[in-house]
Formats: structure tokens, C-alpha cells, sequence
């Protein structure tokens, strides 16, 4: 979802990802505020099913009220054109790895475009619940790279 | 011969590139802002690579990216189109330096036609024929006045940096002078970051007659004769045809060796498009040089049967042009109809939006080049052509009359174009005649008498 609170598909799209690639996952159920996405995984595989908007539920987590943080995943987007890695150098450890924490202006990956590495940073803390690129692949002008769940346990 | 050729470009003309590629065996890779996510030539290239938000500085402008999508997917060419980052010499050295080769002259001869002061200078010494006007670049009056003098008035300043029309100032008398001088200054250094302007004789009621010509890099160049490009609204053309109307051979013989001396003397390569202005008393001169495909290349390409942005790429691989001079023919006579999402009977406001019907015409002697389709949204970013329509006949009176039923069939519902205009101009009779010149919209339609009801789905 976006800020203007309009449905973002690719967010959408990542949900489903992250439900039909976990073999552990039989159901999985995302919620904010004005959008609730549930993917059920039926043996067959049944595509998704999201619904808008959604009511209330009835068990969502002792939230503040107003102005409540959007709970929903965040997504880390390209800002240009290049190569995605998860390290500084081929034997460094990742900067980050699905379940860590990350801190808003923690460099979470590099691009490199034009011989340059360019550092990008999460904007939000949060779990990274989602890894999308595979390490040294190229990436597009606004790809997501990760998603990031600004509501999880720690955060 | 390339492997894989990047599209820096979109609509009708990444189309149209693509469309050599697939003849020529190359694969393509078209790049496009967030907003062309639909786009025609996205759909049609092997590979597509988003590059960068709507607005064309940061997206098809956004030479790092470009160059980046170039080196990921490993392509061995980049074409650049028209607009954009065609005439950028500095685009053109970054391809050169990381060897990926440009399709299009080298940065030299894109930055000699560049500065159209130094062009125009260029030239001269070569003896192709200029407007008579100042050497070089004018900085004082004084300057300006000596200038006067010679070549009387009324004269024109234009911006070194300019084109396209913009930059120019006219002026009529001695006192005007030296105000135009300022204003124009003032004008190019905003709106090009250099204040560098010069003077020419103002020709009135020219002709905007070019030449096309094709250069490969064993020193063989060709023209493949000429266009008339003089139906014009604000320095925007809209209609051409080849050839020119009312043209002796000999006058247009003279017409492409004097672009062929353009283009030595540049040591030019590539495809690319000499322009003259021709006044009343049917004097050429040079006006500058486009170093790059054009809009119009169609009427030439339906004229001579040679396919020029397959040439384009030929060219820019090494091969040796196989047709010499001698050997090029001029069969009949073909006219381009540039349709624009743009309402002509409200100052040819461009109008973006969904088109929701979308049937091309056909039959004899009709081509389409679009990006167009049903369902198509335009998006408000970038220019508004969406179709040109290229009707050919076996003399200029068959062009006309194909190109009347042409945009008849044409039916585009959804957003207004300029078809209802370009009808009253095949029909006018001083078009028929013949006689246009480059205000010729301005003293021969009444865009007035366009009919609002005429609009309905046309």
C-alpha cells in the first residue's frame, strides 16, 4: 500500500511471492489499517485472494490509535539503474539477512552502476522480511529489492 | 553485423527501430520511464528495461542508467532515435569510451553542427551557399550595425546554441537593432546557458527545403534527394513531401551536392539531414544540419525504396554502402501526414488521454508508422505525435487524393488529432498548386472554420 493509501500491486505481488515460495506457509495473511491481503495455499495452488477493504479485525494488535504507523511491509526500491549486491566485497558477510533489524539510514545493499557502488539504505526500522533479488543480479529503475516489516516483534 | 541493440528512445520510433532490428537479425532492448510501462515498443523488443520515473530528464534523458542497462544486458549498439539524446555529443564519446558503438556521427561532427555560428562558418569555406549575414558570433551593437549595413534589413538574431526555431529574433529597422540584440541574449543564455547569437538575412516567405543524405566510414557519401517540409505551425512541421513540389531536377541535383559538401566537410557519418531554406527567387541556402534519423525519413524511404534506419545501422557497423549515386531512383511522389493528439481548433493544445477506437487506414500506397493501439494512454510527458500516416502515388495529385481517403478511413476515438487540419490543407488550392512556403498555415487556413462537430471520433 501506499502512502495516499491506494493498492500497490507490486506489494501485493510480494505477499503472494512470499506465500507461494515458503513451503512452511499454508496460509498467510497481511493487514493494515485499509487493506487486508490473505493468500491461501490450496494443494492445486489456488491463486490469491485479496479482499478491500477490510473490516476491522477483530483481533489486530493493540495498536496506538491515531496516528497509527501503517502496519504493512515496506518496500526498498531500486532508485537506479544496476547491479544488486548484498555485501561490500565477494567475502564480506551480507549487510543484511531475512529476520535481521535494520535502523532507518542503515545500508541494507549496494548497486553498483557505472563502476560506482552506491550504498542503499532502509528508510524504516524494521525486520527485513523479504529478500527479492538474488545477489549480483541486474535490477530496474524501481525494482523492489526488499521488503521490510516495520511491525514485527523488536522493531 | 550487432548482436544486441539498445532503443534510447520510445514511441513511433523505437517502434520503427525495432522494426529494422527484426529484419536485420539483431535482438533489441527498449528502456522506458515508469510511464511507458504499456508502451507499444515494450511489448515489441526482446528485452525491456525500466530506466527511471516519468519525466524524460531523469528517465530517457538519464544517460547513467541508460549506459548501465546497456552494460547489464551486454548490448553492442545503442540507437538513439530523434530528440532526446540523438544530437548529445556527449552521449555519443561516453558509447565511443566504453565501446559500445553509437548509431549515429561521431561526437566531433554531432558538436560541429552543434553550434550553429561555427556551422554556418564551416560552410561557407566549404562552399556550400549560407545566408549572407555575420561572420561568426555578433557581441555589440556596433557589431551589429557593421552587420546591417552590408546585408540591409530585415535581418535575424539567432542563438549559436538554438534550433528548432527557438532563440530568434526578427528585426526591421536600425532602431529595433540593438533592443532584439539584448532580448535575444538574454533569451538564449536562459534558455541555452549561452548568450552567443548571430546574424543572418531574414528570408521572407522561404521554403524549408532538406536534403537527406547517408555516409559510411570509406569516405562513400549519397543523397537521396530532397524533402519539402514547409508546412509548418510555430517551427513544428507537420506535413512533408517528396519530392519538393514545383522543382526543376536540376535545381534539386544542385540541392544534393551541395549537401554532399556538407557533409565532407564534416567527415560525416551515419544518416543524416541537410537543411535550406530556398527563397522566391529559388536561392538556396544552408540552414543547419540534423545529425541524426528524422521524423519525415518515411517519404524518402517510399520514394527510393531504400530502407534508411536499416542503412543507419549498417553504417554504424562498418559496412560500405552498396548503392552509389548513380543507381538511386525517384518513383513517383509521397506525402507525410504527422498526426498529432493535439486539438487543432484550440491552438493545437496537445491532449493526452485513453484513445478507445483505433483503426489505422490501409490499402495502396498507404504506411503507418504508430505506437498507437486501442486502449493506448498517452501519457502527458513527452511529445504528442502518436501516428504518421505516408501515403504514396504515382504523381503528387494521386498522394494527395490517397492521402484524403487515407485520413478518412483513419479512426481514432478517444482523443482529438490533427487529421480535420490536415484535410483542409489537401484540400486547399494553393496547396494543390503547390505553393507553400513556411508560413503558409498563417496565410492560407482558416483554422476557424475547423467545425467543432468535424471532431466526432475523427
Amino acid at each position: 500500500m501506499t502512502e495516499d493509501g491506494k493498492l500497490d500491486l507490486d506489494q501485493i505481488r510480494a505477499v503472494i511471492q512470499i506465500a507461494s515460495e515458503a513451503a512452511d506457509i499454508a496460509e498467510l495473511e497481511v493487514q493494515s489499517p485499509t487493506l487486508r491481503i490473505s493468500v491461501k495455499k490450496a494443494a492445486a495452488a489456488r491463486p490469491a485472494a485479496a479482499s478491500l477493504p477490510a473490516a476491522p479485525p477483530a483481533g489486530a494488535p493493540a495498536a496506538p490509535p491515531a496516528p497509527a504507523e501503517p502496519d504493512h511491509l515496506v518496500a526498498i526500491t531500486a532508485p537506479m539503474v544496476g547491479t544488486f549486491y548484498r555485501a561490500p566485497s565477494p567475502d564480506a558477510p551480507p549487510f543484511v539477512s531475512e529476520g535481521d533489524l535494520v535502523e532507518p539510514g542503515q545500508t541494507v545493499c549496494i548497486i553498483e552502476a557505472m563502476k560506482l557502488f552506491n550504498e542503499i539504505q532502509s528508510e524504516v526500522r524494521g525486520r527485513v522480511a523479504r529478500i527479492l533479488v538474488e545477489n549480483a543480479a541486474p535490477v530496474e529503475y524501481g525494482q523492489t529489492l526488499m521488503l521490510v516489516d516495520p511491525s514485527a516483534d523488536g522493531a | 553485423m550487432f548482436k544486441k541493440l539498445l532503443i534510447a528512445n520510445r514511441g513511433e520510433i523505437a517502434v520503427r527501430i525495432i522494426r529494422a532490428c527484426r529484419e536485420l537479425g539483431i535482438r533489441t532492448v527498449a528502456v522506458y520511464s515508469e510511464a511507458d510501462r504499456s508502451a507499444l515498443h515494450v511489448r515489441m523488443a526482446d528485452e525491456a528495461f525500466c530506466i527511471g520515473p516519468p519525466p524524460a530528464a531523469e528517465s530517457y534523458l538519464n544517460i547513467p542508467n541508460i549506459m548501465s542497462t546497456a552494460e547489464l544486458l551486454g548490448v553492442d549498439a545503442i540507437h538513439p532515435g530523434y530528440g532526446f539524446l540523438a544530437e548529445n555529443p556527449h552521449f555519443s564519446e561516453i558509447c565511443r569510451d566504453v565501446n559500445i558503438t553509437f548509431v549515429g556521427p561521431s561526437p566531433e561532427a554531432i558538436a560541429a553542427m552543434g553550434n550553429k555560428a561555427a556551422a554556418r562558418q564551416r560552410m561557407k569555406a566549404a562552399g556550400v551557399p549560407v545566408v549572407p549575414g555575420s561572420d561568426g558570433p555578433v557581441r555589440t551593437e556596433a557589431e551589429a550595425l557593421e552587420v546591417a549595413r552590408a546585408v540591409g534589413f530585415p535581418l535575424i538574431v539567432k542563438a549559436s546554441a538554438g534550433g528548432g526555431g527557438r532563440g530568434m529574433r526578427v528585426v526591421h529597422t536600425r532602431e529595433d537593432l540593438r533592443r532584439a540584440l539584448q532580448t535575444a541574449q538574454a533569451e538564449a543564455e536562459a534558455a541555452f546557458g549561452s548568450g552567443e547569437v548571430y546574424l543572418e538575412k531574414y528570408v521572407e516567405e522561404p521554403r524549408h527545403i532538406e536534403v537527406q543524405i547517408l555516409a559510411d566510414h570509406h569516405h562513400n557519401i549519397i543523397h537521396l534527394g530532397a524533402r519539402d517540409c514547409s508546412i509548418q505551425r510555430r517551427h513544428q512541421k507537420l506535413l512533408e513531401e517528396c519530392p519538393p513540389p514545383g522543382l526543376r531536377d536540376r535545381f534539386l541535383r544542385a540541392l544534393g551536392k551541395a549537401a554532399v559538401r556538407a557533409a565532407h566537410a564534416i567527415n560525416y557519418t551515419g544518416a543524416g539531414t541537410v537543411e535550406f531554406l530556398v527563397d522566391r527567387d529559388g536561392h538556396f541556402y544552408f540552414m543547419e544540419m540534423n545529425t541524426r534519423i528524422q521524423v519525415e525519413h518515411p517519404v524518402t524511404e517510399t520514394v527510393t525504396g531504400v530502407d534508411i534506419v536499416k542503412w543507419q545501422i549498417r553504417i554504424a557497423a562498418g559496412e560500405r554502402l552498396t548503392l552509389h549515386q548513380g543507381e538511386v531512383e525517384f518513383r513517383g511522389h509521397a506525402i507525410e501526414c504527422r498526426i498529432n493528439a493535439e486539438d487543432p481548433r484550440h491552438d493545437f493544445r496537445p491532449a493526452p488521454g485513453t484513445i478507445t477506437a483505433f483503426v489505422p487506414p490501409g490499402g495502396p500506397g498507404v504506411r503507418v508508422d504508430t505506437h498507437a493501439y486501442a486502449g493506448y494512454t498517452i501519457p502527458p510527458y513527452y511529445d504528442s505525435l502518436l501516428a504518421k500516416v505516408i501515403a504514396w502515388g504515382s504523381d503528387r495529385q494521386e498522394a494527395i487524393s490517397r492521402m484524403r481517403r487515407a485520413l478518412q478511413e483513419f479512426e481514432i476515438a478517444g482523443v482529438p488529432t490533427t487529421i480535420p487540419f490536415h484535410l483542409m490543407v489537401l484540400d486547399n488550392a494553393f496547396f494543390r498548386r503547390g505553393e507553400v512556403y513556411t508560413n503558409f498555415v498563417q496565410r492560407r487556413i482558416d483554422l476557424s472554420a475547423l467545425a467543432p462537430a468535424a471532431s466526432s471520433g475523427r
